[in-house]
């Protein structure tokens, strides 16, 4: 049986509960997304997309419903212990690559370690083998206004890659590159995910969704619809996230 | 309209505006303090050192509107800070450009009318309150005081203005020649670079041989007189910006090389605060030149205040003498504690006063005198006499007997007689009696009130004239007590608006640090760490000039110990820097709490 590396039950999330006119961002939502997986998550704008990665990446908490990552219920942890957390076990892709300036390429991506307080020699270790993965090395005694846009989120990925995390979040991670970057960052998503780390991508982007195994479709706060690649090559899933997107959207 | 949403922008951030409005407040309300002194001409000339004040305070308003320049261009940068991204946004919606610029220059001037406003008000309320302080503290008789001053007022409203209309046309044109799309991402530009190592090396090099001659010049003032002034004004200054722009720098790359840095996200704080003080080199030299000059003109204003007791007491032993105490007069002086009173039975004839040898050999004459110490003039000392040297006129004892009697023994000669020939001359026994105290500041009042009273009684010229040094001592506290108060006063003054300045430089950078933080917190940096992290770069900030400006000061006040002007200079120096320091970090604290506020990310469940 395949580990299951998230577990959503039936998630609600309501701002300004107290209010007159409270907000009811999610409404149940429940999912699963196992070891080795690559889940796109689709909706429009106040979907709820960015609301449910939030709860996922511990930083915001459910009204109601649980969360497993990796076993652990991330709803129960306190601010420290989800701080920890999010350096342990989570990578994260943002869509403006928010890498520090004033760092090296290699400090950067140590960052999650030293938080860790991991010492010298077995970072150093842990940061080649991450900037090897995507193909970084030559850049790591650089500084970031040195490199390309998408140079950039290629050290972002290796930062999030380096603690070995249980699962990446991606929050349209291609939104500031152009069409040539962000598909080699997509590819490079694709391997990093062939050698068995789970990703988490939330896009509306149809060409970087069509990189996934599997897509949730999310509608005013619930899971409207699913898809899987299955077998089929990337044109055709591309071809049925465009149809889909058409329908559900409707 | 376009004035109305401009306005609620202001409202959805007040407290932003908040922060900018009172230090702007504060700024005005300082620069109306110190011009309720200077331009007060009835006071300043009223003080004893009068014209020397004038001097010193029409030098304090030139660099003080200095400061208030730059203080006002940093406040406004940071209000255009928060306003970029907003207008940018109207002109991408299609506001005309000339609109833009009229809405800003109207938006500063506001900004600028209304916080200058309440910053006389609170420059009123601060003056009064200071002023009462150091008076009531300091003993210091203050005429022609006044804490509302209509040619205070003025100035300062009229100096501001001009401030703001020019911050108003400069941040005009600004926007007149920025793309619109450019202000709505200027959040985002940075343009750190990292310096070439070769050069910083050079920098440093060269910046901690300027700093170290011109300690050098202020310590051998002796050898190079005036020159050391000038010389240490031009290598300090010079010096001090090298040591920011580069040895500091290379100090933190030390720190970045060492193991230190892998700890937590220490390779973050280090690496922000090299960025940091290579871009504030300018505000960070300018900020330890001012805390040095505003330390030292306390240090120095304090430390001749600290001097007189041992001015006075150089100038004769007793505090008091007294022929023949009224009952009055006896019981003022029983008033006076910790003193040690000899008495000594005079009998005056129309050429000579005599003494008992006696009494002298029972309690010896104390007498201060000279001492030389190689060719250096050291201080005065308390030495006990003999009789025999009582007996020569032309020694300091004798002399020094002679100016503690009774104003009108003046050119009466002196012998002292055995008891038996005392005895035996015909005439009234007089008693005079010499008092010392051990501690002349204690028991000033009670000193003076004995002083006051033979005043009245021989009149305030002759007592003038006596030896006593409760005379010179009450003198020499009003003169320098106006010193001590200008000092303390522009002391003050000057930390202020520096700290101000300083906290407003960093704060400006907030808004564009807020990203970094919320990234930190999204890859799992607790906010303890963040908390940390913020206190120590501001630590670094505030701290550096800090350190090199108490150094300027302990290196600047060799100046005055050499040439004997000040005697206590580094126990005061001690004292001050330690009230000077509790004001500084009150800044410290309030900014780094300011910050804080500003970036670190809030957890959903706090918002």
């Amino acid at each position: 049986m395949t580990r299951e590396i998230v577990k959503t039950q039936n998630l609600h999330k309501v701002y300004d509960q107290n209010s007159e006119r409270p907000y009811e961002a999610l409404k149940g939502i429940s999912f699963t997304v196992d070891e080795g997986d690559f889940v796109g998550i689709m909706g429009a704008s106040g979907s709820g997309k960015t609301t449910l990665l939030n709860i996922l990446a511990t930083l915001d908490k459910p009204t109601s419903g649980s969360v497993q990552i990796d076993g652990n219920d991330i709803t129960q942890l306190t601010s420290n212990e989800m701080s920890d957390f999010r350096s342990q076990r989570l990578g994260f892709i943002f869509q403006d690559f928010n890498l520090l300036e004033t760092l090296t390429v290699f400090e950067n991506i140590a960052l999650p370690l030293s938080l860790q307080n991991i010492k010298g020699r077995l970072t150093n270790q842990k940061v080649r083998e991450s900037a090897a993965k995507l193909g970084i090395e030559e850049l790591l005694a650089k500084y970031p206004t040195q490199l390309s846009g998408g140079q950039k989120q290629r050290v972002a990925a290796a930062r999030a890659l380096v603690s070995n995390p249980s699962i990446i979040f991606g929050d349209e991670p291609t939104g500031a590159l152009d069409s040539t970057n962000a598909r080699e960052l997509l590819d490079t998503l694709k391997n990093i995910n062939r050698q068995g780390v789970s990703v988490l991508l939330v896009t509306h982007d149809p060409f970087s969704a069509s990189f996934c195994k599997r897509i949730l479709f999310i509608k005013d706060g619930k899971i409207g619809d699913e898809i899987q690649a299955g077998n089929r090559d990337r044109t055709q899933f591309y071809q049925e996230i465009l149809e889909k997107l058409g329908t559900f959207e409707q | 309209m376009l004035l109305k949403i401009s306005l609620s922008g202001v409202k959805s951030r007040w407290k932003d505006y908040c922060v900018l409005f009172s230090g702007i407040i504060m700024a005005s309300a300082i620069f109306y303090m110190f011009e309720a002194i200077a331009l007060n001409k009835k006071f300043v000339s009223s003080t004893t050192v009068g014209q020397n004040a004038r001097a010193v305070f029409i030098l304090g308003s030139v660099l003080l509107i200095i400061i208030t320049l730059v203080y006002v261009f940093y406040a406004n940068n940071f209000l255009m800070s928060m306003r970029k991204h907003d207008y940018g946004l109207f002109m991408m919606l299609g506001a005309k450009r000339s609109k833009i610029s009229k809405l800003i220059s109207f938006e500063t001037l506001i900004v600028g009318a209304a916080s200058t406003l309440l910053g006389i008000v609170a420059g009123i309320g601060l003056t009064k309150i200071v002023s009462s302080f150091l008076i009531t503290s300091l003993e210091i008789p203050i005429k022609y005081f006044q804490a509302i001053y209509v040619p205070a007022i003025w100035t300062t409203l009229i100096l501001f203005m001009i401030l703001f209309a020019i911050a108003g046309m400069i941040n005009a044109g600004v926007f007149s020649r920025t793309a619109a799309l450019k202000l709505l991402k200027s959040e985002n530009q940075t343009d750190w670079k990292q310096p070439k190592t070769k050069r910083l090396v050079i920098q440093a090099v060269l910046g901690v041989l300027l700093l170290s001659g011109g300690y050098y010049a202020m310590y051998d003032i002796r050898q190079l007189q005036v020159g050391s002034i000038w010389i240490g004004l031009i290598t300090i200054v010079a010096g001090t910006y090298l040591i920011f722009n580069s040895f500091f720098v290379m100090l933190l790359e030390r720190i970045q090389q060492s193991s230190l840095n892998s700890k937590g996200i220490n390779n973050f704080t280090i690496a922000q605060l090299k960025f940091r003080i290579r871009d504030y080199t300018k505000i960070l030299s300018v900020v330890s030149l001012l805390f040095a000059l505003a330390l030292g003109a306390i240090t120095v204003g304090i430390g001749f205040q600290s001097d007189i007791p041992e001015i006075a007491n150089g100038n004769n032993a007793y505090a008091i003498s007294a022929t023949n105490p009224s009952a009055k007069m006896s019981s003022l002086i029983a008033k006076v504690e910790g003193k040690t009173t000899s008495h000594y039975q005079q009998k005056v004839t129309d050429k000579v006063v005599y003494y008992r040898s006696s009494d002298f050999n029972k309690s010896p004459l104390k007498y201060s005198a000279f001492v030389l110490k190689g060719n250096q003039a050291g201080l005065s000392q308390i030495k006990t006499s003999t009789l025999k040297q009582l007996k020569d006129p032309q020694s300091p004892a004798y002399q020094q007997l002679s100016s503690l009697q009774d104003p009108s023994l003046k050119s009466r000669r002196i012998r002292f007689i055995s008891d038996t020939t005392f005895d035996q001359l015909r005439g009234r026994t007089n008693e005079l009696q010499l008092i010392r105290v051990k501690d002349i500041n204690s028991q000033y009042r009670s000193l003076k009130s004995v002083m006051d009273l033979q005043k009245t009684e021989f009149g305030s010229q002759t007592v003038q004239l006596m030896g006593e040094s409760i005379v010179l001592y009450s003198m020499l506290k009003s003169m320098f007590s106006s010193m001590e108060f200008m000092g303390v006063f522009l002391g003050i003054a000057f930390l202020a608006m520096l700290a101000s300045c300083l906290m407003f430089k960093i704060l400006s950078g907030a808004q564009s640090d807020k990203v970094r933080f919320e990234m930190l917190n999204k890859i799992g940096t607790r906010k303890k760490v963040l908390q940390h992290s913020i206190m120590l770069q501001i630590l670094g900030l505030f701290g550096l000039p800090a350190v090199l400006g108490l150094l300027d000061v302990a290196f600047g006040l060799q100046m005055f110990v050499k040439a004997n002007l000040l005697y206590h200079a580094y126990r005061t120096f001690a004292y001050s820097s330690i009230g000077f320091l509790v004001l500084y970090l009150i800044y410290y604290g309030v900014t780094v709490l300011i910050y804080q506020k500003i970036v670190i990310p809030k957890t959903r469940s706090e918002k």
